[in-house]
């Protein structure tokens, strides 16, 4: 039993001295705590924003939290905002995997004073004062379409490659692009949606099955930024470069060499890094009381004066990173 | 594989009598052990977060600990016969999707109230469970293998029923109240799970049939001799673990407002893990429900805790900011750890009598 | 000899009827190049099959491969990024498999804890170490790395090779050597086995190792496949291959099954989703369809059974 004991305890030594204490306040002022969530971690795109929250948290003064689902659990994101509705935090800025079910949760964080906001992907209304809005969903989707039927001459077969047939945020772009192609470009045709479960290499065998299935298919349009380097992989295996035309949402990083070499024609995508930090300043601002509904713009620090239209703070429009200019960003 | 009665009364097991009446004398020194070491642990976990965390002890923070793990100890609890009986539900966690799913479709397509609808989920819950039971009772089919396949078949079933991408939501504040209110200051879904735990404890520690769990765990052909109907009761352990995994989906919607194909994903993991952390051996026979609550509890409290430690640091980043991964991690160890303690010191004892 | 193959039979109908089927309907799923592709995409799969092949006829189970698989991967990425020669790359792999499946295999042979815990719990600490570690950014690798610095189809030759001669060389030993017959005796009965003269401890590490050692040359017969490494490469790896060894005709209680029929549950399995993007039918089918497979083959297995003894 003694032993047992000892045992267990020699275990929390090495935790315990591992960890550090992180800078104290310097007394008197409370420090403002922000917490942030994401979508999912572990994905490039959020740890990116994350470094943007950081800078500007660090421009505040502010304590920022960051904390979100490791797996597809859609419980788990309510799990997190709950804990820092007890933590009592000043200010959650989230980003919704699931629309309905994080409402749930944010509604309960504004019933007990705290401030919300969200960003990336939004929740329901009533449950946010402000929505970070890196690109509204029509400008994303249409961005998409009009990209992809500029590349193919506006006719020809084309297919979406998704993260999981769940995934809010893209079942909205892609409503977008159907609307957008039946609209403006009849002669194109979306024959198949694919998951990917945000697995570059599943993309790359989803992409080659749907180039042997559909041997007349124009576009791959990928809407979830593993598939994008997973599907121009699988194109340039089956020597279709330049002929299936590659476009998607993704990181400049994770697609340089395909862009460059030819197999990938456009990524799209906004400044992510200025999507993390601009969502910190409006979250500190609303909770110092600076933000107010009805606002007209708003002043985001290094990003300068940015429009706000109704409850949506707008990011800009999305950047389509090309052959061109891809070499001059690093995220 | 009969780890009982090798081990003679030691001095925490005196001073455990009083507390445990449950046991049968052979296994009382066993799961003594087992639970004095887990509640240790629970203890040091607490005074760790409790130092260390920032409000951990706070009155919503313990309702929260709560309230965000009880469908997996609704499914823990149903997982402890099963693994009794030397078996294993792969399935319970796909299971809760299928039936988040048709509870929805119930109440926003078939316009039923939300009771109605929570009884046919658990119905359908019922009725997977059935079909388990049927493969591996009637069948004789091994539960890993049939439960690998409807763990697959579930969960396929919620994705094509709702093409991946619906859900369902718009529930009625009265059955949202189910997942988010309080009932004598306590959240209203622990009272289900504290009935639940209840009618599984009776089952399994009160009653003959559970008696022949362990018996069938320990082994079958016995149990067949013995006069036990090994089939029905088997088949009952997987039936009953459909049921409750139904009922922890109509919870989970509840709590979410949000009834979608995922629910419930990975669940089935968690639910063994706090099984056998619980001390329940994973060849069935022996085992105690009190057992998998204090290990259904050691997760969730470690889980909570990491989360609430906002002041110290772990390569660079806050410890809250990485609770995820540290507590994947550190209830993988302690996993290992609960397992060999006993093995390892039962070595160490060999070598010592040995010089 | 009646019904020994039988599963190999039934499964070997399947996927022909499969095939056939595509040949009629979707011809275009035999053009060679998406074939060639498709195929190599589904050898790690195959190399992880004939380790936990081995595994579950010495009556144990694994599902950390999943995450040795990843952890393999992103090693491999680390040490080529660094400028490494892919030989390196691929050692350390294959070493930091071994490792992870010594680990496995001690506490599992030497401790005698149930390995289906044991591996629970090893997947879940390197996943999420994995995930502390790389936060999920995409490894680049250096040129040279993919397809072993040669041509396309070079390179999708040499990791079929290269698999095909595993899966040979496994199949030749589990029935001629000494040690193949260890595993098969082993699992069958681990106490006739010991009062036979073999020690079961000894060959469950052994199982276990190889499957790590697998595990990481899995790993980078992926990981040569693009010029990238997304370090959660191997999620859902465990479920997919251990229906396969299933279906195969492998018995979970251990003792019985060979890699022919593995390697045709593999192809059934891996070709239904192909098959339903070439049939224009909705993805969502997917998962259902592969759980009613594994249900048919086990029901089948059940049913030849109590034939056998009511016979």
């Amino acid at each position: 039993m003694k032993r047992i004991l000892c045992t267990l305890a020699l275990c929390t030594v090495p935790f315990l001295s591992a960890c550090k204490k992180s800078g104290e306040s310097a007394g008197g002022e409370e420090k403002l705590t922000i917490a942030l969530l994401p979508k999912s971690k572990g994905n490039q795109y959020f740890v990116t924003c994350e470094k943007g929250a950081r800078v500007a948290a660090a421009e505040l003064g502010a304590e920022l939290l960051f904390d979100g689902p490791t797996n597809s659990d859609p419980a788990k994101q309510n799990e997190i905002v709950e804990n820092w509705i007890s933590l009592g935090v000043d200010v959650i800025a989230a980003a919704a995997e699931n629309k309905d079910g994080l409402s749930t949760a944010l509604r309960k964080a504004r019933a007990e004073g705290i401030e919300v906001i969200t960003y990336d992907a939004d929740a329901q209304t009533d449950a946010r004062s402000f929505f970070v809005n890196q690109a509204t969903a029509k400008g994303i989707g249409d961005a998409l379409m009009d990209n992809a039927a500029s590349l193919t001459g506006a006719e020809g077969e084309f297919a979406i490659l998704t993260a999981n047939l769940t995934a809010a945020n893209q079942n909205e772009w892609i409503e977008v692009i159907k609307a957008r192609q039946a609209e403006k470009y009849p002669n194109m045709k979306l024959v198949d949606i694919k998951p990917c479960d945000d697995q570059k290499d599943k993309a790359q065998q989803e992409t080659t099955n749907l180039l042997s299935a559909y041997p007349n298919l124009k576009a791959v349009v990928a809407v979830c930024s593993p598939a994008v380097p997973g599907a121009a992989e699988a194109v340039k295996q089956a020597g279709k470069t330049g002929a299936v035309k590659v476009i998607g949402l993704g990181l400049p990083s994770e697609n340089k060499a395909y862009v460059k070499e030819g197999v990938t024609q456009a990524v799209i995508l906004w400044k992510v890094e200025d999507l993390g930090y601009l969502t910190i300043k409006a979250a500190a601002a609303l909770a110092k009381g600076e933000l107010k509904a009805g606002a007209a713009e708003f002043d985001a620090g290094k990003l300068g004066k940015l429009a706000v239209e109704g409850d949506n703070i707008l990011l800009g429009t999305p950047f389509t990173f090309n052959k061109e200019n891809i070499d001059q960003f690093d995220f | 594989m009969s780890t009982c009665c090798r081990y003679g009364v030691d001095e925490t097991s005196t001073l455990l009598n009083a507390v445990m009446t449950a046991a049968k004398p052979s296994l009382k020194s066993l799961l003594a052990r087992h639970e004095v070491v887990l509640l240790i642990v629970i203890a040091l976990e607490i005074l760790l977060f409790q130092s260390l965390g920032r409000r951990f002890l706070d009155g919503t923070n313990v309702s929260n600990i709560f309230r965000h793990s009880v469908e997996i100890g609704l499914l823990a609890l149903a997982m402890t016969p099963v693994i009794l009986t030397g078996g294993i539900d792969l399935s319970v966690g796909s299971m809760m999707g299928l039936c988040a799913v048709c509870f929805g479709i119930f109440v926003n397509e078939a316009a039923m109230s939300p009771l109605l609808a929570a009884l046919l989920a658990v119905g359908i819950g019922t009725l997977g469970g059935g079909l388990n039971a049927l493969l591996i009772a009637r069948f004789q089919l091994p539960p890993l293998i049939v439960t690998l396949g409807t763990f697959s078949l579930f969960r396929g079933l919620a994705e094509a029923l709702t093409k991946g991408s619906k859900s369902y939501s718009g529930f009625p504040d009265s059955f949202l109240a189910l997942g988010n209110s309080d009932i004598a200051g306590v959240p209203a879904q622990i009272w289900i799970f504290l009935l639940v735990a209840l009618g599984i404890w009776l089952l399994v520690h009160r009653m003959t049939i559970g008696r022949s769990f362990r018996a069938i765990g320990y082994s079958p052909e016995g149990a067949r001799y013995a006069g036990i109907p090994v089939r029905r009761n088997l088949g009952l352990a997987y039936i009953l673990a459909g049921a409750i995994a139904g009922l922890a989906a109509v919870i989970l919607v509840a709590r979410l407002g949000e009834a979608r194909a995922n629910a419930g994903i990975g669940y089935e993991l968690l639910a063994i893990t706090a099984v056998v952390l619980g001390g329940t051996s994973i060849f069935g026979g022996s085992g105690s429900v009190g057992g998998t609550l204090l290990g259904y509890l050691a997760v969730a409290v470690l889980n909570n805790g990491l989360s609430r430690i906002t002041a110290y640091q772990l390569f660079d980043q806050p410890i809250s900011s990485v609770a995820r991964e540290l507590s994947g991690m550190l209830t993988g160890l302690l996993l290992l750890l609960a397992l060999a303690v006993t093995p390892l010191a039962k070595a160490l004892a060999a070598r010592r009598t040995k010089t | 000899m009646n019904g020994r193959y039988s599963r190999e039979i039934t499964v070997a109908a399947a996927l022909g009827l499969l095939l056939v089927a595509l040949a009629v309907f979707a011809p275009n799923f035999f053009e060679l190049q998406p074939l060639l592709s498709r195929f190599t995409s589904q050898m790690p799969a195959l190399v992880a099959a004939i380790g936990i092949t081995l595994v579950i006829i010495t009556r144990q189970i694994d599902i950390s491969l999943g995450a040795q698989f990843s952890m393999c991967a992103v090693v491999a990425g680390l040490v080529a990024a660094a400028g490494m020669p892919l030989g390196v790359a691929i050692l350390a792999a294959v070493g930091t498999g071994i490792a992870m499946g010594a680990f496995n295999g001690i506490l599992v042979a030497w401790l005698g804890l149930p390995s289906i815990v044991v591996t629970l719990a090893t997947m879940v600490t390197w996943n999420e170490m994995l995930r502390l570690w790389q936060q999920g950014r995409l490894l680049p690798l250096p040129d040279g790395i993919q397809w072993f610095g040669l041509s396309q189809a070079g390179g999708q030759g040499l990791v079929i090779g290269i698999a095909v001669v595993l899966l040979l060389a496994a199949a030749w030993a589990m029935r001629h050597l000494a040690a193949g017959r260890h595993v098969y005796a082993t699992g069958t009965d681990a106490e006739a086995a010991r009062l036979a003269g073999i020690d079961p401890k000894r060959v469950t590490l052994g199982v276990f190792v190889l499957m790590g050692g697998l595990a990481g040359l899995a790993a980078v017969l992926n990981l040569v496949q693009s010029p990238q490494v997304q370090p959660n490469s191997g999620d859902g790896l465990e479920l997919k291959v251990i229906a396969a060894a299933v279906v195969g005709g492998v018995a979970i209680n251990g003792g019985r099954g060979n890699l022919w029929g593995v390697l045709l549950g593999l192809l059934l399995l891996t070709n239904v989703n192909p098959a339903l993007t070439h049939f224009k039918m909705e993805p969502y089918w997917e998962r259902a369809i592969q759980g009613l497979v594994i249900l048919l083959a086990v029901v089948a297995d059940g049913m030849k059974r109590s034939k056998k003894s009511t016979a």
